[in-house]
């Protein structure tokens, strides 16, 4: 009987199986396959549900002490090279399996409900289990090579997935954003590993990480070009992750429908740049000019992230630059040399943010029942207050996921972040300085979420706010035949089973998952890297712990305090007391730091213009020359004749005999 | 005598369209393209059958050869055989040409011309990857230029006339060359002339000679590949053709280009090719990135679509030009897979055209909603296109540049300006296909289109066409030795021999301004990257 590990292949093969067998019956017979809604979810499910069991039977394996399973073949190859492709189980890899199946057996059953009134349904599930997939594939990818391919795949679909109402002309802008500016870090990922492999002749990540050093402490490599190298391949994280500058497309990337932004832009995808830098950190030790600049841009992102989520209206773009800020901690503890802390952080967030992003999408499913198929009404707090009256589940799941994103103990977010501003402090303090504040910010704008949709009282009625949202999108406001479609009822409901039962799940381990990562007996990071998790145990010491841990909560509960104030009791009217105050800096905030308009200004229009202009020079100059030659030496007299009046084949004859002559005239000569 | 397996596959496809006249049909096409098919499909599996029975993909040599004396007093012979150059590229010409005879199933305006030149095609393509005698080369390389030339010029769309002349002055002239270095090859060194290719290959050419020679040849092929700015009379060409004849120009035409530069460049003038071939480096970075930009600009999709192919020929030269079997392969690799890929995408856009009447993307919009097979069809095949791990065009693109960044025959500099330029090329492929996507497929439905037009989604010929397609494409993406192997020895006995060419030369080929880069001075023990263990 081979150990679970050995069939580890299996993981992503299932639902690779399932999806296809659905894709094909799609394209063939369209309508019918259609019609099986829930068979086909079952099967998916089913297929899914599979590689759970299996990933759990690998982490149970891990658990008991098994080490790293390694299996290769060869892929490609020509002369002396050869690319292999294969799989790898370890503890890190281990852990990420069970996550990515547990959300994505989540996040399907949860879809059944949210996309039951789709035409499009057994389409997306199709899109989930190849999405799962690859996301499994690239968990288990033994080398950068195959990371990349399956770093791609799940581009692929989150590129299929943003634009799946491929109706709406934001979504099908958000996927081709998305896609692009993923392109973008790949540029420097294929860049970086092609490096690497010059460099070291291989491209496992140990391998690399020991020829490299080796070679820059042999005197063989500059140090600067081995920086650079690492700085290319972090490019494919930096676009992934949502990093800044490349993380432009994780907002807009909301487009999609709710299950996706808690699959694959909370939990899953863009985590899987993290994944990478921690897979790559004996690459990047050696080099601390590497880590510096991974806590710098991890510091800016979380920072920005949270900026910018201060000010957004709508609920998921709200939740969204969330996360872009918690994605930005994570790279901080990457750069602090902590990957045990930033993959840690990884899996308290992933369960978290999928919770909140499911709730909202809960929340959303409800509101469209009062305002119609709208985003731009459906997602916008100013509609939306009062919620927990109608929606217990979904108002108390969120709450639970707003205490544990804010870093209140016992909560899950609480022991991971400060796991991070732990180590941030020890290695940068002024970065530790902006995570401490952005800490505090994040319990400010997840709370002002929170009190905006689920206290107050319900606004969706408010004819006047209505108009000016749609009018503020450019849309006509108030056409009759818009407004009424699938808008039936007076009040929101709360969502079906499907859905609720996935919340109340993900809030288990949103509570108590912390409690494997305390810092003095941390049994995540002895199962992930025992020696990082006793160094940091015997380090560890309360009377460095506490302050620290206090001044973190204090500053949470600071943030707290302050929505409570102004959006639960109203006592302070931050429209006026700041943003009328600080006009710019509002403005700037509200612009997202003006970095789309940047975006466009520079690079849509820049390319769209020099694209213009090569053909200008294709079709006027090079072509233009070939006509002037063509006309001068056979337009003159007779010739042309031939080409006007369309006597092709006699034409054709000629160029044939003169071709026969000449052979026949140059052989005589021989 | 065992059979003659590559005979058959020439003179068969073109002795069944002699017969074509006799062929009973109303005139409506509805019979006779069923014998088409049938011949077309015949072709293949003599093809396959040669592959299965006389082919040894371990031996780098020639094999399948047939020699009978034709003309002795002109030195000219029925020379046909096949080695791993030749032997992936005659399957994929009866395979793309069998699935271009389904394609070609509306075809109603005089189809027994239409099919008795598609089939003369078949047999023009595959001896042109056939025979192994420079004179019977020409020959055929002139030959298929006939009904390329016809099928354009009647059955092309409105600016036909100029298109098709456009390309017969272009491709003839430009094959004048071939003939010229032929010719100059043969009688090269005295004695009885002749054009084989063995007795060519074991002559000992002055290099100042090969010199001449290389460079009249890579302006024939140059046009054929094509590589800019010869390429003008491509955008022409396949913008006028109609879908079956447009998968045989981008499926197999631009092929030949590709074959004949291994097969007369790299093979018979190596020393040539160690002193050109950074040029054909960077002529292949050119391609990549002009006609990726030219691309983006387009607003006509056929010639969209007919850039992109310019951009993917560039990873050919690329690989041709760099000296290791890695990146050789992936040219051979890139021009099997483009040939699979730019024949679907150009079926697709047919079958587009058949709908919208239109190839303007202004006047397109929002058409997923009613052709939501088509949809998904055009995106499987756009995604194959911009080099979509899993399927063959990543594969490709992946040797060549690895094959060409491990290269120990360039400096370091030169490899890493043209791999970052190269690269580049990964982030324009996706924005023009994934545009284009954009304008015809998503967003609202454009009204104007919706009232003229009647938009019916995929039928089942068109899912088989593209399925035929699509299958060899995820299978070489899945596991590529599916195809290296097929001809993996003679790649390697080529490289093999551009290296020995390489050292007596006697210094890498190297633009001396590139030579001086800020990594010149790196020991050259690094630039030996080790195998992957």
């Amino acid at each position: 009987m081979p150990s679970a590990s050995e069939l580890a292949w299996l993981i992503p093969v299932l639902p690779l199986l399932g999806a296809c067998l659905t894709g094909l019956g799609l394209i063939t017979f369209n309508r019918t396959v259609n019609r099986l809604r829930k068979p086909v979810a079952l099967l998916l499910i089913t297929s899914v549900g599979m590689a759970a069991v299996l990933s759990f039977a690998i982490l149970a394996e891990q658990l008991a002490g098994a080490g790293a399973t390694e299996v290769l073949f060869d892929w490609a190859g020509a002369g002396s090279f050869h690319l292999q492709m294969g799989f790898r189980v370890d503890a890190l890899g281990a852990v990420m399996l069970s996550l990515v199946t547990t959300i994505a057996l989540l996040v399907m059953v949860y879809s059944d409900g949210y996309m039951a009134h789709d035409k499009g349904y057994v389409r997306f599930f199709t899109y989930l289990a190849l999405f799962s997939s690859s996301m499994l594939g690239l968990v288990i990818s033994p080398n950068l090579l195959e990371i990349y391919v399956f770093w791609e795949l799940v581009g692929m679909c989150s590129y299929l997935l943003v634009g799946f109402w491929y109706d709406r002309d934001a979504a099908a802008n958000a996927a081709q954003k998305a896609f692009v500016v993923n392109r973008v870090g790949d540029f420097g990922l294929l860049l970086g590993i092609l490096g690497l492999f010059w460099a070291t002749g291989s491209f496992g990540f140990e391998e690399i990480g020991e020829r490299l050093s080796a070679a820059v402490a042999g005197g063989g490599l500059p140090t600067g070009v081995a920086v650079l190298l690492c700085l290319l391949v972090f490019m494919g994280p930096m676009a992934k992750s949502a990093q800044f500058p490349l993380h432009v497309w994780l907002p807009d990337a909301m487009e999609g429908p709710t299950p996706i932004s808690a699959l694959i832009h909370a939990a899953t995808m863009v985590a899987a740049g993290v994944f990478l830098v921690a897979r790559l950190q004996p690459v990047y030790e050696p080099f601390p000019q590497v880590q510096l600049v991974i806590a710098v841009i991890g510091t800016i992102t979380l920072f920005l992230g949270a900026t910018i989520a201060l000010t957004q209206m709508d609920l998921k773009k709200g939740l969204a630059y969330s996360t872009v800020s918690q994605l930005g901690y994570m790279m901080l503890a990457m750069g602090c040399g902590a990957p045990v802390a930033g993959m840690f952080h990884l899996v308290t967030h992933a369960f978290f943010k999928a919770m909140l992003f499911l709730g909202s999408g809960s929340v959303i499913h409800a509101m469209e029942e009062v305002v119609g198929h709208e985003p731009v009404l459906a997602q916008d707090m100013r509609l939306m207050g009062g919620l927990r009256k109608h929606m217990p589940i979904t108002s108390a799941t969120f709450l639970i996921g707003c205490i544990a994103i804010s870093g209140i103990p016992p909560l899950a977010g609480f022991w991971s972040k400060d796991e991070i501003l732990g180590q941030a402090f020890n290695s940068f303090p002024l970065l530790w300085a902006m995570g401490f504040l952005t800490a505090g910010m994040t319990a400010f704008y997840m709370f002002r979420l929170y009190f905006l949709t689920f206290e107050g009282s319900f606004r969706g009625q408010d004819a006047g706010i209505r108009a000016q949202l749609l009018s503020a999108a450019g849309q006509p406001s108030g056409g009759s035949a818009d407004d009424d479609h699938h808008a039936h009822a007076s009040h929101p409901h709360e969502s079906g089973w499907q859905m609720a039962a996935p919340l109340v799940v993900l809030a288990v381990p949103s509570v108590l998952i912390g409690l494997l990562g305390t810092p003095w007996n941390s049994r995540f990071g002895n199962l992930v890297n025992p020696v990082e998790a006793a160094e940091v145990a015997k380090e560890f010491s309360w009377g460095e712990f506490l302050p620290l841990a206090g001044a973190s909560v204090a500053i949470s509960s600071l943030g707290i305090g302050l929505a409570v104030l102004a959006y639960a009791l109203h006592r302070i009217d931050l429209g006026t007391a700041v943003a009328g105050r600080f006009p710019a800096i509002n403005r700037f905030l509200a612009n997202k730091w003006y970095l789309d308009a940047i975006n466009e200004k520079l690079f849509v229009q820049g390319s769209r213009r020099l694209a213009r202009q090569v053909l200008d020079v294709d079709s006027k100059v090079v072509d233009g020359v070939v006509n002037l030659t063509g006309l001068l030496t056979l337009g003159s007299g007779e010739g042309l004749k031939y080409f006007e009046t369309g006597r092709v084949q006699f034409y054709a004859l000629i160029v044939f005999g003169g071709v026969i002559g000449l052979v026949l005239l140059f052989s005589a000569f021989g | 005598m065992p059979f003659p397996w590559l005979s058959t596959a020439i003179l068969f496809p073109i002795g069944a369209a002699l017969l074509i006249p006799f062929v009973p049909d109303k005139g409506d096409g509805k019979q006779v393209r069923w014998y088409a098919l049938g011949v077309a499909l015949t072709t293949f599996l003599v093809t396959v059958a040669a592959y299965l029975r006389g082919y040894d993909p371990a031996d780098p040599g020639l094999q399948l050869v047939e020699r009978v004396q034709w003309l002795p007093d002109l030195g000219l012979a029925w020379s046909v055989g096949a080695d791993g150059i030749s032997m992936p590229l005659i399957l994929l010409t009866s395979f793309i040409t069998s699935l271009a005879c389904l394609a070609a199933w509306p075809v109603t305006f005089k189809p027994k011309l239409f099919y008795f030149l598609l089939l003369a095609m078949d047999g023009g393509q595959i001896a042109v990857f056939a025979v192994q005698d420079m004179l019977l080369f020409f020959l055929a390389w002139e030959l298929e230029l006939l009904p390329v030339y016809l099928l354009l010029a009647i059955w092309g769309g409105k600016k036909r006339q100029y298109a098709a002349t456009k390309f017969i002055l272009y491709t003839a002239g430009s094959s004048l060359f071939i003939l010229l270095a032929g010719l100059a090859m043969a009688f090269y060194g005295g004695g009885a002339p002749s054009f084989e290719y063995t007795v060519l290959a074991a002559k000992e050419f002055g290099t100042g000679f090969q010199v001449l020679c290389y460079a009249a040849l890579l302006i024939a092929f140059g046009v054929k590949l094509p590589v800019v700015p010869l390429h003008t009379w491509l955008p022409d060409a396949h913008g006028e053709a109609t879908a079956p004849v447009h998968m045989l120009l981008a499926g197999i035409l631009l092929k030949m280009g590709g074959y004949a530069l291994l097969r007369f460049n790299v093979q018979l003038l190596p020393e040539a090719h160690a002193q050109f071939a950074p040029l054909l480096v960077i002529l292949g970075v050119v391609n990549i990135i002009y006609a990726a930009l030219t691309s983006f600009a387009q607003r006509n999709l056929k010639r969209k679509i007919a850039y992109s192919s310019i951009s993917h020929m560039g990873f050919v030269l690329i690989g041709i030009g760099s000296f290791s079997a890695l990146g050789t392969s992936g040219a051979m690799l890139q021009m099997i897979s483009h040939g699979l890929i730019g024949a679907s995408l150009f079926f697709l856009v047919g079958a587009t055209y058949d709908r919208t009447h239109t190839l303007q993307l202004d006047e397109m919009g929002g058409v997923g909603q009613k052709m939501r097979k088509m949809f998904a069809l055009w995106t499987v095949c756009s995604l194959a296109s911009l080099a979509l791990p899993g399927m063959s065009g990543f594969v490709s693109e992946l040797m060549v540049f690895v094959g060409f960044a491990t290269s120990e025959a360039y400096s370091l500099s030169f490899r890493i300006v043209i791999a970052v330029l190269a690269a580049i090329g990964v982030i324009l492929t996706p924005i023009y296909l994934l545009s284009m996507l954009r304008e015809i497929f998503f967003g609202k439905e454009n009204p104007e289109l919706a009232s003229h037009t009647h938009l019916v989604d995929a039928e089942p010929r068109e899912i088989y066409v593209i399925s035929c397609l699509l299958v060899p494409i995820i299978g070489i993406g899945l596991y590529p030795r599916l195809v290296t192997d097929s001809y993996r020895a003679a790649i390697e006995a080529l490289v093999e021999r551009e290296s020995v060419a390489l050292v007596k030369l006697g210094r890498a080929p190297v633009p001396a301004v590139m030579a001086t880069g800020a990594f010149g001075s790196l020991p050259p023990a690094l630039l030996h990257a080790p195998a992957l263990g």
